[in-house]
Order: structure tokens, then C-alpha cells, then sequence
């Protein structure tokens, strides 16, 4: 039978930082996709939202795809794809740090698009049309007006996803990166320990989620109640 | 050889083979939906349930599996398992892993669908006679179900988009067929868009449906 506490005893000291360590990385690449992914979404949901059909067709093609396509197989896609597309260049740049950061954010740049529009469409129209009569330019009522209330109704949303985002940094180590799932493979095959590396690499990933869930819940509550 | 000309002479070879991947992703996306569907219904009641000793339990269950990465969770039920004396097989490792991950998911969505009905139905229902699990049967969950219909549509798409990643522990699945067609060929450029376009002809027709379900029931209120 396995006695976990026994094993825990005899290797944390050893596990416990190198796992830390990599749950750092873990942190950049959630943070680094979710600053791309907020900057996707804003253009693509301003697209979404725009009155030519013109801009509004590819945002929703983008939107479709990005949202259609599971993880796994956009990260293959960002990272495997272009360097054999385009044979001539210096690929040595594009690492599997930023092909997770590209592949977890162009997913990101749609779920937050909708997100965004939906945020944006919450607003009365009443809005927009007392910012023009006032003498602001669209784009004017769009950064001071709308954007402002809009952003209130989407953070829980918002949120959301970044704890989904969290989470989802695992899949990265489907393409190699060096994050916390990858380093927790190379451990627990390496100690022969899976049960015990498994369960340690979920607390950890609980850890980071958890407080974040708990954020969320709260700025729900506040929402229900406030206004 | 160009992009154009790989797919002219091994495009079908290739479709073919991911293809064959098919059966299985369609298989764990399924078993594990019916046993998500079936296990979520059982940890909901059980977490509107009066006595403390069984809620408990079930919060612990929803919070842990929610807040973890269903990868790590194939990972403690695939290699971690086996250290406590059951060693599942690829299959049944990835179903009860998205299937267990699914169940704490859809537990939230019927919880909060039986929470938006009325009080006063099963007050009815037990004035009528009712035993409460006749009126959680019979009252209750049919007017649920209305509710808790889109969100379910949507958890499917996200559970067969999840089964992509079932490949790291060794189904053989459209995903792992993809791996081995690159590291054949090396014609990654071809081979992982393709995977993508097949796996998009799945889920954006159910997401069109998950759509109409969402307006049909705005519909209806």
C-alpha cells in the first residue's frame, strides 16, 4: 500500500522547490497570454461589434476558428506549423515558451472577444448617442464612456477565463515547455512516484486557482448586490 | 515539396489516417458525457442535500476537480493509480478523468438549474403526497432541464474539444494519429491544420445548436 505521508517526508525537500520554480514559469506564461489574449480580444470584439460587415466577418471567422479549435491543436498549430511554412528563416527565436504564449493567447483573444462584445452590447445605446450629442468622436465615446462601464460588467468574466487560463498552462507541456506539468513528468517517472508527484503538482495548481475562484465569487456577490 | 503538392499527393493518406482516430475520440467523448451527466446528477443532489456530513464531502470533490488541470487529473488516475492497486486501462483512464472532471462541472449546472425553480413547486408537490424524491423527479427536475439544457450543449463541445489531450496518456485518438502521421512524413504543416479543420466540423455545428437551444429558451420565458 502507499503511504504517501512517508514518501512526502523523504523526497519534499527535493521536489517541493524545483516545483516551485516551475510553477513560476507556469505564472509567466498565464500572465504573458493573458495580456496578449485582453489585446485580441479588444480588437476583435471592436470589430465585432463595428456596423461594416466588411470588418465584422473576419472577427467572427477568427472567432469561430479560434474558439472551435481545442488547445492542444492550436498550440501544435502556432508552434510547428510556421517554421516548416517558412523553411528560409531564423526560427531559433521562436522557443516553446513564446509558441505557448501565442497559441494560449489567440485562443484567449477570442473566448475574451465575446466577452468584450457582450460587455460593450450591456450598455444602453443611450450611452453613446448622449456622448456624440455632447461633440465626442465615436472612437472618444468608445474610450471614455463605454469602454469605462463595460468594464465593470465583464471582470467577473474576465476572471473567469483567467482562471481557465491557469489551468490550461498545463497543456503547454504537450509542446515542450518548460512549465510545471512538464517538470512534474520528468520527476515523477525519474523518482518513480506518480501518485505522490501527481497529487503534490494538483495542490499546487489549487493553490493558484483557488484564491482566484474565491476573488471571482466574491466580485459576483458585490455585482448581485451593488448598482 | 511545397504545401500544395503534399496535400495533392498524401492529402487523403493523411485524412484517412486521422480518421481512423475518429471512433476513439467520438468513444471517450461520449462514455465520458453520459458518465459526467449521470455522476454530476448524483454529487448535485448530494450537495442540496440537508445533512452536512454528505455536503461536505461533495464541495471538497467540486472545488478539487474544478481547480486542477484535467491533465494532472488523467495523470493521478492513469501513472498514480496503479500505486494504490487499480491500473486502469488507457480508456477507462481517460473517461473517468474527463468524466469525473466533467461531473464536477455539470454538478454546478444542474445545481444552479434546480435552484432557479420556484420553492413553492416542491412545497406543492410534497402537499400533494409527493415523496421529495418524487417531486425532485417529477416536479422539479423536468422544469430544470430547460435551464440547464445550453449549458449542457456547451459542456460538450468543451468535452470533445478536451479529449485532445487523452493522447498523452495513450489513446489513440485523431490528436495522437496526428503525432505519429509528423513524426512519419515530418509534414507538420499539413498534417496539424488538417487535424483542426476535423475537429472544427464537429464543434462549430454544435455550437450552432448550443446557440438556437439559447435563443429558443429566451424564447420560451
Amino acid at each position: 500500500m502507499l503511504q504517501l505521508p512517508g514518501i512526502y517526508a523523504e523526497y519534499i525537500h527535493r521536489w517541493l522547490p524545483e516545483l516551485l520554480y516551475y510553477a513560476l514559469t507556469t505564472l509567466y506564461i498565464a500572465a504573458a497570454s493573458f495580456v496578449l489574449a485582453v489585446a485580441i480580444g479588444l480588437v476583435i470584439a471592436l470589430l465585432r461589434t463595428s456596423r461594416s460587415a466588411l470588418l465584422r466577418a473576419p472577427a467572427i471567422g477568427y472567432i469561430e476558428i479560434a474558439r472551435g479549435l481545442p488547445i492542444v491543436v492550436l498550440l501544435y498549430i502556432v508552434y510547428f506549423v510556421p517554421p516548416q511554412l517558412m523553411p528560409g528563416l531564423d526560427w531559433r527565436w521562436f522557443t516553446t515558451f513564446i509558441g505557448a504564449v501565442v497559441g494560449l493567447g489567440i485562443h484567449g483573444g477570442a473566448i475574451l472577444a465575446e466577452v468584450f462584445r457582450s460587455g460593450i452590447e450591456a450598455l444602453h445605446s443611450g450611452q453613446r448617442e448622449a456622448a456624440l450629442s455632447l461633440g465626442m468622436t465615436p472612437a472618444k465615446a468608445m474610450i471614455w464612456i463605454i469602454l469605462p462601464q463595460a468594464t465593470r460588467v465583464v471582470l467577473p468574466p474576465v476572471a473567469n477565463y483567467a482562471i481557465g487560463l491557469l489551468k490550461d498552462t498545463s497543456l503547454c507541456s504537450l509542446i515542450g515547455a518548460n512549465e510545471l506539468m512538464n517538470d512534474a513528468k520528468s520527476i515523477a517517472f525519474a523518482d518513480y512516484q506518480p501518485m505522490a508527484v501527481f497529487v503534490l503538482v494538483a495542490a499546487i495548481y489549487f493553490a493558484m486557482s483557488y484564491p482566484l475562484s474565491l476573488c471571482v465569487r466574491y466580485m459576483e456577490l458585490r455585482m448581485s448586490h451593488g448598482r | 515539396m511545397g504545401f500544395w503538392d503534399t496535400i495533392e499527393k498524401k492529402g487523403w493518406y493523411f485524412f484517412t489516417s486521422l480518421m481512423g482516430g475518429w471512433p476513439e475520440t467520438v468513444v471517450v467523448a461520449v462514455a465520458s458525457l453520459l458518465f459526467a451527466l449521470a455522476f454530476g446528477l448524483v454529487v448535485a443532489l448530494l450537495r442540496l442535500s440537508r445533512w452536512r456530513a454528505l455536503r461536505i464531502p461533495t464541495i471538497a470533490y467540486v472545488e478539487f476537480f474544478r481547480g486542477t488541470p484535467a491533465l494532472v487529473q488523467l495523470f493521478v488516475i492513469y501513472f498514480g493509480f496503479p500505486d494504490v492497486g487499480y491500473q486502469p486501462s488507457v480508456f477507462q483512464a481517460a473517461i473517468i478523468g474527463l468524466g469525473l472532471n466533467g461531473a464536477a462541472y455539470l454538478s454546478e449546472v444542474y445545481r444552479a438549474g434546480i435552484e432557479s425553480i420556484h420553492k413553492g413547486q416542491m412545497e406543492a408537490a410534497l402537499s400533494l403526497g409527493m415523496t421529495p424524491a418524487s417531486g425532485m423527479r417529477y416536479i422539479i427536475l423536468p422544469q430544470a432541464i430547460r435551464t440547464m439544457l445550453p449549458p449542457i450543449t456547451t459542456f460538450s463541445i468543451v468535452l470533445l474539444k478536451d479529449t485532445s489531450i487523452v493522447w498523452a496518456i495513450g489513446v489513440l485518438e485523431i490528436m495522437a494519429r496526428a503525432r505519429q502521421l509528423v513524426t512519419e512524413t515530418l509534414d507538420s504543416n499539413v498534417i496539424y491544420p488538417m487535424a483542426g479543420i476535423i475537429y472544427l466540423c464537429m464543434t462549430i455545428p454544435m455550437a450552432r445548436i448550443a446557440a438556437r437551444l439559447e435563443r429558443s429558451r429566451q424564447a420560451w420565458r
